[in-house]
């Protein structure tokens, strides 16, 4: 009888496992420190007295907290109004959006008709042009329909987006075609199809799609920048801004402001992260 | 397929009427709005409602302005800028991936169990460790009035009471340092993957006007955060440096020249091999050339800093930014120098260069002289400015940068501030979830071929990620030619050399000359760029899928 | 109730594909029709045109007595049960049936009596309040069939609903569905790629392939007389074995000739429906268990030799693969027997009246036993 061949490749013994496994946590946990100590820092120095700021860099740490700041930078800039701005025009965008891209979305997916793969091409072609190209004309647009300086101007040129109707379609065709047949023989017309099979059987979808829509409004600098002169239209990165350029030495006041204005996305991601998650990655998966 | 044809058709159209209303408003319609724009002479300022000026149809003037023509000493250095910036993207991709592997490593423990036991204890020591960083550094209740402290810090002009608050604030921040530490292993443990992806994902959802006022404090040469952190570094790398024989940092920066030279080497060999076998095309090998480039440079420079570290010689020079005194007083001599300048332009152009490089500085008072001033302003530009004493520099050893406000560095800061905001972000989602479709069938293939760790990644890990590589590659180039105008915006105002192309549209359109033709001439070089960039990116990402 | 007529249908996709080609179907009303073929047929076609889901390109489909080719699905009065289920996902099973007779506004009572009668019927009652998720292949199935049944439509149809079920559900629910179908008597289409199916449920069977019928008729019909080789070799449960050769006479009989290989002889029921075919080219087709062992009383030229490869013992009977010298398959069923030779040589008798002459071609009509309705007192 020949002898079974030996094994030339042994496993790696467990405590060579075990090791290799920490070192990748201790990775892992560093690399977290590196994202997490800057947000720490900044929470201290939003704390402090401006008068303590030069002793923080020195210490480490504030010689006394002082949390009013948190109430004093919405007496010293209308903050509150900014919000409402950011809120107003995020929300409002989000909500016609939803709506347009995903009626849109169902008449590229799910009604057959002539010249419907056409105007599908076009929207997905703009996809490809830069916003910058888009800038200047839309301003232009918004100067002569009188929508310069004005709530519309901040929300009517974002409430269709290409990009959503895009998603929301991709997201569609995933739904069987079987289910709107049987609908259909049960007696549903399109709009019930609509409303009480694809709107709850795409709502993963539409809520990444809200989700974006609503953060990339949040956070939009440039287009309200160029739109809006008065100072009650300023959005939060727009009156933040403002405020830094004026009194850009009191940093406790700003950090705070910035700290105030990070909240909600942070509170969005951490509640439905599951959700942009998946968006994120299906949307490269289909692009 | 239900329903009459024409009915469908009117369905269909109220369905989609809403949206397509707006997109050809606001999407279609401008964008050959814009081509025809970027035709004209098109300025708010010349034509509004108090003018009666027609609109005048240019050709392709504007583009010859910015390619060639009175705009192009702009033009060239902004694009070089933007150029700069997307130095970033490859660095920060990589992170990305690497990021991707280390989550996807799956190191913390599975089970739910063990995970629970193993958070407990590593938050029962985690407590235990601050408890005692708290013991160890608290100055203690009373300070010793015969404490040997108490002389030291009366010979440097402290008053006890001051001395013991900095001790007691430092104790507190250790603390807090070390609590937030444990935590941080806790929730990882507990936790586990879903805890560092959301962590490392986080800033790249606040990149906005509130994180780059943050990163503007950090950035602060003195009172921020990394020059706090920076100086007692370097300081003790100088130590190193002076107290270390001199060969070996020679040794060191040759040995990974030398190193460097090889790898290239090695992989353009490897590249003519696969062109010469047709296994890839030309695009592939233009990709590859092009790495290998970024890799030797990024070699030589830090090759470089060692070679120099021992006479602690300059690493980058460049001049200061001039205040506004410096830059009146440039205005003044031109004034003198050109007779036929309009005085008050160059005192306006004064007052907008406060903050800027002479070399920045030079191009706007040129632009309010003869053809041919350039170079003389510049000269005397930069006689104005300070040389030098620019980060990493001067002859008393090393010092941290002055980031932000340093024609030299603003750069780089903006970069380091991307990759910190990217790396974690919608890369690192998309490459997770590359690696979560990879087959394992794969691995245990190669496992039973004996590849090792290195050799899995190359042959399946790399070559099952390339269209995910491909597909944010190509997103990253687009985002990165239209980039950079918030961060300057916000951080720099455009000074010290940051202005990129997207700050240059807004400049020109929409904050000091309402120039809406250029601008829009300025978005469709910017498209073009896009464009021949993305056409590159597919026919290299097709190669290097195929293979 | 209604019966339901398909005049000249055809269908074209894309202005070119013709995957469906001059349809004629008279059903009745309570009959169960059975459409079978190959996949890629063009039977779910026909069945969609049926329900309203694809549009008519070309024909009249009338149900009851309305031509039906514009009217909206829901105003056809039909129920259909699709393989994948199509149950709507985010709602209860409760809802999922009760969806349509909202839809057309009854009463909240009688919807809740009619889906609970149809759910005891189908023994579902429990499982009402479940999402689609949380159910068996099986019982998602029984579901699907719920969905149609409280409608109480006139016209039932089904496209493959068995297919996604295991071997053994799939044999219980079809003679469930033929219980189900002698008690609600409804007009019922039934599409099929499985012939097992398709003749064990029909009442009559229509067989399509490459978009066209072949043949409609009874299941015993379509298997004893199949109209073409096609419908031959796809229908039974064992295939049709098929010889080429050339018909010649002699001594006016008539005699089979496969080359080398064979020469049998035709019986004289044959020769008037032969008669014009001597010296062409036909395949003689017969089903294994049209073969047995040849008794020393059987006549020679009956008789063929073949090589035995391999023996299946199925119980009673047994399936021997024969090659003939030429290397022509053949498949034998025979009365089992414990010492049958293997690797040898073994003469067979073919049972005449179960023998097929085609005319040459895939879809060559059966010249000796054509379908009753095309040559209705000839022949056997
Ligand atoms: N929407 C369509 N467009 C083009 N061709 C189609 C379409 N649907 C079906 N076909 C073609 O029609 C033929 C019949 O399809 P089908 O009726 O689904 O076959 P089956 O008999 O398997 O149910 C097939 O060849 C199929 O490729
Ligand atoms: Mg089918």
């Amino acid at each position: 009888m020949p002898n079974p061949p030996t094994p030339t490749r042994v496993k790696p013994s467990t405590l060579a496992k075990t090791l290799g496994r920490a070192v990748i946590v201790a990775l892992l946990v560093l690399l977290a420190l590196t994202f997490i100590f800057p947000f720490v820092w900044q929470i201290l120095i939003s704390l402090s007295a401006l008068t303590d700021v030069d002793l923080l860099t020195q210490t480490g740490f504030p010689p006394a907290l002082q949390p009013e700041n948190f109430i004093t930078i919405f007496q010293r800039v209308d903050l509150a109004r900014y919000f409402f701005n950011s809120f107003f025009i995020a929300g409002w965008v989000t909500i016609l959006q939803v709506i347009t891209c995903s009626m849109a979305a169902y008449a590229f997916s799910r009604i057959q008709w002539p010249g419907r793969d056409k105007v599908f091409l076009l929207y997905l072609a703009t996809l490809m042009v830069p916003a910058v190209v888009l800038m200047v004309p839309n301003f232009v647009v918004v100067l002569k329909l009188g929508m310069f300086d004005d709530y519309s101007g901040l929300i009517l040129p974002s409430a269709f987006s290409a990009y959503g109707t895009f998603l929301l379609r991709q997201f569609m065709l995933t739904v069987p075609s079987s289910l709107d047949e049987a609908a259909a023989i049960d007696g549903a017309s399109h709009w019930r199809i609509f409303t009480t099979i694809m709107l709850p059987l795409a709502r993963p979808g539409i809520i990444v799609m809200a989700i974006f829509a609503f953060l990339f409004n949040y956070n939009s600098f440039f287009w309200p920048l160029i739109i809006t002169k008065t100072a009650n239209l300023r959005v939060l990165p727009v009156g933040l801004l403002q405020f830094e350029s004026s009194y850009g030495q009191e940093t406790p006041l700003i950090m705070a402001g910035s700290l105030l204005a990070m909240l909600p996305p942070i509170i969005i991601f951490l509640v439905l992260q599951k959700y942009l998650v998946k968006g994120i990655q299906l949307g490269a998966v289909k692009g | 397929m239900i329903g009459s044809k024409k009915k469908r058709v009117a369905i269909a159209m109220m369905f989609l009427l809403p949206n397509l209303i707006g997109f050809l408003i606001f999407t279609a319609g401008p964008i050959f709005f814009s081509l025809y724009m970027s035709l004209t002479d098109w300025a708010l300022t010349k034509h509004n409602e108090f003018s009666t000026e027609p609109i005048r149809f240019v050709g392709m003037q504007n583009y010859q302005r910015l390619l060639v023509g009175d705009e192009s000493v702009f033009f060239w250095d902004y694009l070089g800028n933007t150029i700069f910036l997307m130095i970033g993207i490859p660095i920060s991709i990589a992170g990305s991936l690497a990021l991707a592997l280390l989550i996807n490593a799956k190191a913390t423990p599975q089970a739910p169990r063990i995970r629970i036991r193993a958070g407990v204890i590593a938050l029962v020591i985690g407590a235990i460790v601050t408890f005692f960083a708290w013991l160890a550094t608290t100055p203690g209740p009373l300070p010793d009035p015969a404490s040997p402290l108490l002389e030291m810090s009366a010979e440097v002009g402290l008053t006890d009471k001051s001395l013991f608050e900095v001790a007691r604030l430092r104790s507190i921040s250790f603390t807090l340092i070390t609590a937030v530490f444990s935590l941080v292993i806790a929730l990882g443990l507990i936790v586990g993957s879903v805890f560092f992806r959301t962590v490392y994902y986080l800033p790249s959802l606040l990149a906005s006007v509130p994180m780059f006022l943050f990163w503007k404090t950090l950035y602060r040469p003195r009172g921020g955060l990394i020059n706090a952190v920076l100086d007692p570094a370097l300081d003790t790398i100088q130590t190193i440096i002076t107290s270390t024989p001199r060969f070996l940092w020679y040794a060191l920066g040759i040995a990974l020249w030398t190193a460097a030279i090889i790898w290239a080497f090695r992989l353009m060999r490897s590249g003519i091999n696969k062109l010469v076998h047709k296994d890839a095309g030309a695009a592939a090998f233009i990709g590859r050339t092009a790495l290998v480039l970024t890799m030797l440079i990024t070699a030589y420079g830090v090759g470089a800093v060692l070679v120099q570290a021992p006479q602690q010689s300059m690493l980058r020079s460049g001049f200061t930014s001039l205040d506004r005194s410096q830059t009146q007083t440039i205005a003044d001599s031109l004034a003198a120098e050109f007779p036929t300048a309009d005085t008050a332009e160059l005192n306006l152009i004064a007052r907008n260069t406060d903050g800027s490089s002479p070399d920045d500085a030079a191009r706007f008072f040129a632009t309010a002289l003869p053809d041919d001033a350039l170079p003389r302003t510049r000269t005397i530009a930069r006689a104005q400015a300070k040389p030098l004493h620019d980060g990493l520099t001067s002859g008393d050893g090393l010092t941290s940068p002055e980031w932000l406000l340093s024609p030299s560095w603003a750069k780089t800061a903006l970069v380091v501030m991307g990759i910190w905001t990217a790396i974690g972000g919608a890369n690192m989602l998309l490459y997770l979830a590359g690696l979560a479709n990879i087959p394992p069938e794969l691995y245990e293939a190669a496992d039973i071929d004996g590849a090792s760790g290195w050799q899995r990644f190359v042959h399946v890990t790399w070559p099952q990620l390339a269209p995910t590589t491909f597909f944010i590659v190509v997103m990253s180039v687009i985002a990165g030619v239209q980039g950079g105008f918030e961060q300057a915006m916000v951080m720099t105002e455009g000074k010290a050399d940051t202005i990129t192309l997207s700050y240059y549209l807004y400049n020109i359109g929409f904050s000091d000359r309402f120039e809406l033709g250029l601008a829009c001439a300025i978005a469709w070089v910017m498209f073009a760029m896009i464009f021949v960039l993305t056409i590159f990116n597919f026919r290299v990402g097709n190669q290097l899928t195929n293979d | 109730m209604a019966q339901v007529t398909l005049k000249n249908v055809a269908k074209v996709y894309d202005k070119k594909i013709r995957a469906v080609e001059d349809v004629n179907i008279q059903i009745t009303d309570g009959e169960f029709l059975v459409f079978v073929g190959p996949s890629g047929c063009g039977k779910s076609t026909t069945l969609r045109m049926i329900a309203g889901l694809e549009e008519i390109s070309e024909g009249t489909i009338s149900i009851g007595d309305h031509v039906v080719n514009d009217v909206h699905p829901k105003d056809r009065d039909i129920a259909m049960v699709f393989q994948n289920y199509a149950l709507y996902p985010h709602m209860t099973v409760y809802k999922n049936m009760a969806f349509g007779l909202m839809l057309r506004k009854l009463p909240r009572e009688k919807i809740d009596k009619l889906v609970r009668d149809a759910a005891k019927l189908l023994d579902i009652a429990h499982l009402l309040d479940r999402k689609p998720k949380a159910l068996s292949g099986g019982q998602r199935q029984r579901v699907a069939l719920g969905r149609a049944i409280v409608r109480e439509p006139a016209v039932f149809l089904f496209d493959e609903p068995l297919s996604n079920l295991d071997a053994k559900l799939r044999a219980t629910t079809r003679t469930e569905l033929k219980k189900l179908h002698a008690r609600l008597k409804t007009t019922t289409i039934y599409v099929t790629h499985d012939q097992i199916e398709a003749m064990t449920l029909g009442d009559r069977i229509v067989v399509m392939s490459d978009g066209r019928v072949q043949q409609i008729d009874t299941p015993l019909n379509v298997y004893k007389r199949p109209a073409n080789r096609f419908v031959g070799a796809f229908v039974g449960a064992t295939p049709m074995n098929f010889l080429e050769g050339i018909l010649e006479s002699a001594d006016g009989r008539f005699f089979f000739v496969a080359g080398e290989t064979a020469r049998i002889a035709l019986p004289a029921e044959f020769s008037s429906a032969l008669a014009d075919h001597i010296g062409n080219t036909l395949s003689l087709g017969f089903r294994p268990s049209a073969m047995r062992e040849a008794s020393p009383a059987d006549p020679q030229d009956e008789r063929i030799t073949l090589r035995t490869i391999l023996v299946e013992p199925l119980g009673k009977n047994a399936d021997v693969s024969c090659e003939f010298p030429d290397g022509t398959h053949v498949l034998a069923r025979i009365d089992a027997r414990e010492d049958f030779p293997v690797n040898a040589d073994v003469q067979f008798t073919l049972e005449m009246k179960h023998v097929h002459i085609f005319e040459p071609g895939e879809f060559g009509a059966n010249l000796v036993h054509p379908p009753a309705d095309i040559l209705a007192p000839a022949a056997v």
